[in-house]
């Protein structure tokens, strides 16, 4: 029988998803720190400004989860609040006006702001952001020979960039305005045509995702487990042919005497689809490793998925200790 | 939520059974804080059973449950959390070596 | 075995052909046939019909008028017509107007009908050109709409939608449609069994009388029954009294055989009893069973019996068979047909006619109920104005008498608005009294107007529980919708039109007659009873009259085939044999049902690939394919007469005469919307039909320029992923009514049981199932006869403060909320006053201090609205008009309904926080969480099929198409799958949002359109603050077997649905609203 090394599996079989029998401690193994440091490993596989992608290994999927949660959820950012609105005479209801700005992400740095508290009414340069909105669309002067809205009005498209962010108080000195505005100026808002109007009050606050979707930072953050493909016996020919179509590109190579192997399984996109073919059906066994977790975070814009990360595992590290702090009070 | 509230409290009915039976009812938490503790409490030595529930969708409040051989529910809560601080910091920090690390290269 | 041997060596074993090849884009005829017939094209015909044609015959019909106390006097209508919409403003000053002013100003979408005339005043003839006589409300998209021919963009300066059917009337601002109306066809026998007793039944239409003659067989003998008779006539004094005196003739006509004679001999016995040999002696038996005349006859002359019963045989009983000077002959030869046809049916079953038979049905659109009502209105404006100068011609007046001014408008154009504004349709002539034909046109969604315009209402009593006329018909295929119909009551009565379906307007018979006499037709006029029964022989009928008989029917029907194909008659002429009856019928009227198909030849369809090609070039349109002879329109009676194949395979080179065009037009535009159909137990395409009008979407490119009292609209409408060619054919990817939701097939939480559903709180958040729902307020400022009128004032302001009071808060200077306001309960929008009644008139320059008194319009409501915007403008009555539009923009909150498009409805359970969702391994969150339960009962495959080719086309950048019989293939579909590295089933690893670890089963995850419908919990939330029973707030569950005192305002009016969504909340450990958790944990 084949021998499998010594990791936590879960097997994906063809109608389900099975645990592996020997989950060596998953379920079980009594609490040691210092083991736990021991095991942990943490890899750092791709970033850049937007992306990252890192692999968290040897540890409880209850933390790895709390993490992704508190990515989504409670990692505050800043975004568009309240809208006064001084004038609208376009199509679009006001509401809906409102919703559709709140839901632009904007560069604002969330740390450097604080939580403006219920019931607090003034703003403050500390807790809030202001821009302002003021488009008016106009014709142009005629040209007969074009049918194009462009050639024939000024401003029928209203975009994020053209949000003007209006320093609050001390703000001027401490922000710069490439550094609050919208993370993208092509982000439509409005339509519109000659004698429609806009004039607007945006104030922006910072908030956590639990509140409202547009207040998360990250577009997703999410983590799958390692994927493996092992194979149990030899397969040649056009079974290897068929067995490499079955996987993502990569993941199964073809040897120079025709036999099939597994390259790497890591960006496997695990579609089972090997089990329909019953020639091979019987060759691989597909498992993933419960304690492997690969995190991709796509960052909004306003932080670095890096830093969303620590902020996030800084979250649950203060709510330990604001719970602490009260029962060492009691 | 006002700053001085209390986020913890107890369930009542658990007076007879000695210090090593409690419900705690933690406010403003839900299955992240719950499941993340749950995983660290249940694995310890003395701890008979560990288990927290969300009661009902619609109130974010989570009901956590410890019950013990000898020692006080509380000091395991105390300890579980301790724990789980411990834990986040040594992630944090592992992180950001990793981080670095990356930079460089 | 020879033979068959030889056979296959000389073709291969190919048989004796090959199997014909399936025309590719064959479906593309649909929309060239769309492009001219519309959907609500018979509609529009129909109206077109009348203004243009009918409508002048009415008035020749009645063209003279006459008056008895001057010989001299007449009057005389040269012509009519119908001109193009406009508005009365003031005396002889007109305006044109447009359908979308009148829709805001409530106004009457109407245009003037005139007369030329030619009458005398004085003692001269006097020619009057263009007398208004009334105003005919028009048809939208009608041939004098304005907005017909017009461009997408002519018709948005109108401000009209461009994908607006038409077909509708605007009355007094209000949309109106005049439903199809279905009932039995006029003039035709039709042998039934009732009671036990067979009998033939005739009921006769023509523009003067409507009456119904029966043929019964009564105690063994064969009687006449009409309605202008006290008591049944034995059937050979009616022969007798119609000429017919010798028994031998009377037999001859009937029947010669044995069997006949057996059944006859006692009726002829009967009139031997009566002692009535002659016409003379007939006439007088039937004058002494004549029912009192009400009416002595105008010229005072008393006629004798024996003329009253000449004159009822001639033109009151079967009516619609002419007599020419008394010549009973072809009546007689009618009658006698009747006979027979009775003593058939006694032992031959299959003789009675179906009454359910759509062949047997003729459908009333609004141009014909309109002519009826304009006629009857008409005869009543002449009969009025006859009185009127028949009182003053012999008063000795200063002036001569002029008729024109003593015409009134007003009687002909409020009876037209009358009629189709209430729906009542009172015609006294003939004696018809008809409820509900027409209803407000519903503009929830785009769908459900246009499902409003196909639907097809029977005159059948809908509280009768008979399941005959309910059940599907075999010979509704093709012509109407098999699944669109409504549960309950009007339960297949209530029917829709299929795709492909035209009504016909009737043609003129001339043509007809003409060809069929050079087809060797021969008149019966000539020909004696033998010869007539002669077995060789085929009687022809023409719209239920005899036309002649011929030897040859199949040369008779071929050649009208071919002349119809070559477009030399109508294409709308039917023409078919019945072999049992040995008669050919020939149908040229209005109101037949049929639609289009290929002619098959020789086994081979006529439209070839290059004809295709060319139509997908736009080098052919639909109309040469019929010019062509290659598509021809059956009706169903020749329907049942041809041999048509579903698809090209099923092709027989020796049967097939025609090739349906593409199957997926059986259905309406309801059901077309459903994909996949054929893969769903069938109530559930029948539910999605009655929910596809609750969808709320778009309802029109000018959905922000209406007022409506109440519409609907989501705010991010999406064209579904998985489209079907109906969906395109009905513009419904344009003006669409739903969203694509991620659905993940699984169990959650508990809160998904009774089909509720669980929501992304994230997605709800990034604007998923947001609408916004309009409602307005309007008023009028009336002026009294006392020289009073109402008058808004400004906001009031307190004494003491001097600010505005807080229920006037959001009034303008003018006392109208202005636009951009927030408007809360119990607030003023118009701060209108009303004068006492009691205010006595007084001098002019006199000044009088009235007291006013309140009558503001307040907005009622727990929520608050936004005013959109307001509308200050003049009505009819010249009053002033203050409309106002309300804006509500709702999120989806527990309890609000949303469905599939597979008749899956389910109310909102539980909204999760994304976190809690589970995921995949690409971080997809569902939008929306099904519980699995739902398929196994309602076996909705169609709707697994959709959500797997969703994905696919996703994945593929394109949509895919799940038309009815056809649309992608589940193993293409999951070909496409695999390619991009998904499941080949469509199922998923999905990693708990909660625990964070992997679920164990792997799950079916995609896109599914999904409505949401109007059903909202908003609006069904109703409470009172006092009363009995206060603690029973929202949980209404009754204790078992204790009956309630039920309040007269109920706490909660709930749906089963959403009762099911509470009791889910109440089921759970820890449910309850709060006021539980409350008392437990102090």
């Amino acid at each position: 029988m084949f021998k499998l090394d010594e990791k936590p599996r879960v097997f994906l079989e063809e109608f389900r998803v099975k645990n592996a029998p020997d989950d060596y401690g998953m379920a079980d193994e009594k609490w040691d720190f210092k083991k736990f440091t021991k095991k942990f490993r943490i890899v750092i596989v791709r970033m850049d400004k937007w992306e990252m992608e890192f692999d968290l290994i040897g540890l409880q999927p209850a933390f790895a989860n709390a993490f992704r949660r508190l990515m989504l959820s409670e990692v505050p950012s800043m975004a568009i609040e309240k809208v006064m609105i001084r004038n609208n005479t376009s199509i679009i209801q006001d509401e809906i006006l409102a919703h559709r700005l709140g839901l632009i992400p904007l560069k604002a740095d969330p740390r450097l702001f604080e939580y403006r508290l219920e019931g607090e009414s003034e703003a403050s340069e500390f807790d809030t952001l202001e821009y302002s909105l003021k488009v008016k669309c106009t014709a142009k002067s005629q040209n007969k020979d074009t049918f194009k809205p462009e050639d024939l009005y000024e401003n029928h498209n209203v975009y994020s960039s053209q949000i003007k962010w209006q320093p609050v108080g001390n703000q001027a000195s401490i922000h710069k305005e490439q550094d609050v505005g919208p993370v993208h100026g092509d982000i439509l808002l409005s339509k519109m045509r000659p004698g429609h109007e806009l004039d607007l009050q945006l104030v922006a606050v910072k908030g956590i995702g639990k509140d409202h979707a547009k207040f998360s930072p990250v577009a997703t953050a999410t983590y799958r487990l390692l994927p493996e493909v092992t194979l149990t016996r030899k397969v040649s020919g056009s079974d290897a042919n068929l067995l490499q179509s079955c996987f993502s590109p990569g993941v199964i190579s073809i040897d120079s005497e025709g036999c099939a192997f597994v390259k790497d399984a890591r960006y496997d996109i695990c579609s089972r689809n090997v089990f329909r073919y019953d020639s091979i059906k019987d060759a691989v066994i597909l498992s993933r490793i419960r304690d492997h977790f690969i995190f991709n975070v796509e960052s909004v814009g306003a932080l670095p998925p890096h830093i969303i990360f620590i902020e996030a595992v800084k979250i649950l590290r203060n709510k330990c200790k604001t719970l602490l702090e009260e029962l060492n009070k009691i | 939520m006002l700053k001085n509230e209390l986020k913890l409290s107890e369930l009542p009915g658990d007076d007879d059974s000695g210090l090593t039976c409690r419900t705690y009812v933690i406010k403003d938490e839900g299955h992240t804080l719950g499941n993340a503790l749950k995983c660290i409490i249940n694995r310890y030595e003395d701890v008979q059973f560990c288990g927290y529930t969300v009661p009902h969708p619609a109130e974010s409040k989570i009901h956590f449950r410890i019950q013990t051989e000898e020692t006080p529910a509380l000091e395991i809560l105390k300890r579980g959390l301790n724990d789980l601080k411990r834990v986040c910091e040594h992630t944090m920090d592992l992180y950001e070596t990793k981080v670095k690390e990356f930079n460089k290269t | 075995m020879e033979f068959s041997k030889k056979l296959s060596e000389w073709d291969n074993g190919k048989g004796l052909r090959e199997p014909v090849k399936a025309l590719e884009d064959k479906w593309k005829l649909v929309p060239s046939f769309l492009e001219v017939k519309g959907l609500v094209k018979q509609h529009i015909d129909s109206f077109n019909y009348f203004i243009n044609v009918e409508i002048k015959k009415i008035v020749q019909a009645n063209e003279k008028l006459f008056c008895e106390s001057d010989p001299l006097f007449y009057l005389k209508y040269l012509n009519a017509y119908v001109g193009t919409p406009d508005l009365e403003e003031g005396f002889n000053i007109t305006k044109p107007t447009t359908p979308h002013e009148c829709r805001l100003r409530d106004l009457t979408y109407s245009a003037p009908i005139t007369v030329d005339i030619e009458y005398i005043r004085g003692n001269q003839r006097v020619i009057k050109n263009k007398q208004l006589i009334g105003r005919m409300p028009l048809m939208l998209r009608s041939s004098n709409c304005v907005l017909t021919n017009k461009s997408d963009f002519e018709l948005s300066q109108l401000d009209e939608c461009p994908h607006d059917p038409g077909g509708y009337f605007i009355i007094r601002g209000q949309e109106k449609v005049i439903l199809i109306q279905e009932q039995l066809s006029k003039n035709r026998m039709i042998v039934d069994e009732f009671k036990g007793a067979v009998q033939c039944q005739v009921t006769s239409s023509t523009h003067e009388k409507k009456t119904r003659t029966n043929v019964i067989l009564k105690n063994g003998k064969y009687v006449l029954r009409h309605n202008a008779l006290s008591d049944d006539i034995p059937i050979a004094v009616a022969f007798k009294a119609m000429g017919i005196c010798s028994d031998q003739e009377i037999m001859q006509l009937i029947g010669t055989d044995d069997k006949t004679i057996k059944k006859m001999a006692p009726c002829i016995m009967d009139c031997h009893n009566l002692k009535i040999y002659t016409q003379t002696q007939a006439l007088a038996y039937i004058g002494h069973k004549l029912k009192l005349k009400r009416y002595p006859s105008a010229a005072g002359k008393v006629k004798t019996p024996i003329d009253e019963a000449r004159e009822l045989l001639a033109t009151t009983i079967l009516a619609h068979v002419p007599v020419d000077n008394f010549n009973f002959y072809v009546k007689a030869i009618y009658l006698a047909i009747m006979v027979r046809r009775v003593i058939e049916a006694e032992t031959n079953k299959v003789a009675i006619d179906d009454p359910d038979y759509y062949g047997n049905k003729r459908l009333e659109l609004a141009g014909s109920l309109l002519a009826l009502m304009f006629e009857d209105l008409f005869k009543r404006f002449n009969w009025e104005l006859k009185s009127i100068a028949e009182k003053i011609i012999p008063k000795v007046k200063a002036a001569p008498f002029d008729i024109v001014k003593h015409m009134r408008p007003d009687l002909i154009s409020n009876g037209l608005f009358t009629a189709i504004s209430t729906g009542n349709w009172t015609i006294k002539r003939f004696k018809m009294e008809r409820h509900g034909v027409t209803q407000v046109l519903s503009r929830l969604s785009y769908i459900s107007a246009l499902g409003m315009m196909t639907r097809v209402n029977s005159q059948f009593e809908k509280t009768r529980k008979v399941s005959g006329p309910r059940s599907l018909q075999p010979s509704q295929w093709g012509m109407l919708c098999p699944s669109d119909t409504p549960e309950g009551e009007g339960c297949g009565l209530v029917k829709n039109l299929a795709l492909m379906t035209h009504i016909t307007t009737e043609c003129s018979e001339e043509p007809i007659l003409r060809l069929a006499c050079n087809a060797g037709v021969e008149d019966v006029r000539i020909l004696g009873g033998e010869e007539i029964n002669h077995p060789a022989n085929y009687i022809v009928f023409l719209n239920g009259n005899i036309l002649g008989v011929t030897r040859q029917y199949k040369k008779l029907i071929k050649i009208f085939r071919m002349f119809r194909r070559r477009g030399l008659i109508s294409a709308f002429i039917s023409i078919y044999p019945n072999h049992n009856q040995r008669t050919v019928y020939i149908c040229s009227d209005g109101g037949r049902l049929c639609r289009p198909y290929i002619i098959v030849e020789k086994g081979l369809p006529l439209v070839k690939q290059k004809h295709i090609n060319e139509l997908k070039r736009h080098l052919r349109k639909f109309q040469d394919f019929l010019n062509d002879g290659m598509i021809e329109y059956l009706d169903v009676n020749e329907e049942n007469d041809s041999y048509i194949a579903t698809v090209e395979a099923d092709i027989d080179p020796y049967v097939t005469t025609h090739l349906e065009i593409e199957p997926f037009t059986i259905l309406g535009v309801c059901a077309g919307l459903v994909p996949y159909p054929h893969h769903n137990q069938s109530p559930r395409n029948t539910y999605q039909c009655a929910m596809g009008k609750q969808a709320m979407g778009t309802i029109g490119y000018n959905q922000k320029n209406r007022i409506d009292s109440l519409m609907y609209n989501l705010v991010y409408p999406q064209c579904p992923m998985v489209k079907t060619r109906t969906i395109e054919l009905t513009n419904f990817d344009k003006l669409p009514a739903g969203q694509n939701a991620t659905v993940a097939v699984m169990s959650y939480s508990g809160y998904d049981i009774e089909d509720a559903l669980i929501l992304n709180r994230a997605s709800i958040d990034r604007g998923y199932g947001r609408c916004l729902v309009y409602k307005n307020a309007k008023t009028t400022m009336k002026r009294y006869s006392n020289q009073t009128s109402d008058r808004i004032l400004g906001p009031s302001r307190d004494a003491t403060t001097g600010k505005v009071i807080k229920a006037h808060d959001i009034l303008d200077t003018d006392g109208i909320a202005s636009p951009g306001e927030m408007v809360e309960n119990r607030q003023v929008l118009i701060n209108k006053q009303m004068p006492p009644a009691n205010v006595t008139p007084v001098a002019q320059g006199q000044i009088q201090q009235i007291e006013y008194k309140d009558v503001p319009v307040t907005y009622k409501g727990p929520v608050e609205s936004y005013v959109e915007k307001v509308m200050v403008s003049s009505n009819a009555d010249e009053a002033c008009l203050i409309k106002m539009l309300l804006r509500q923009t709702r999120i989806p909150e527990i309890g609000d309904k949303f469905s599939s498009r597979h008749g899956q409805k389910g109310v909102t359970g539980l909204i999760v926080q994304q976190e809690d969702m589970p995921f995949n391994d690409r971080g997809i969150c569902p939008d929306m969480i099904m519980n699995p339960h739902g398929f196994p009962s309602r076996m909705t495959v169609g709707k697994t099929i959709e959500l797997l080719a969703g994905k696919a086309g996703l994945m593929e950048g394109k949509f895919h198409y799940g038309t009815a019989f056809g649309g992608s293939k589940v193993k293409d579909v999951c070909k496409e799958l695999e390619k991009h590295g998904y499941n080949y089933q469509g199922k998923d690893i999905f990693y708990s949002g909660l625990t964070g670890e992997p679920l164990e089963a792997y799950i079916y995850s995609g896109p599914v359109y999904y409505q949401k419908l109007k059903h909202m919990v908003q609006d069904k939330m109703h409470a009172r603050a006092r009363g009995p029973r206060a603690r029973r707030h929202l949980r209404c569950v009754r204790p078992p077997g204790q009956s309630l005192l039920v309040p007269r305002v109920s706490l909660v009016r709930a749906g089963r649905e959403r009762r099911d969504a509470v009791r889910v909340q109440a089921a759970l450990p820890g449910a309850g609203f709060n006021e539980h958790s409350a008392a437990t944990y102090s």
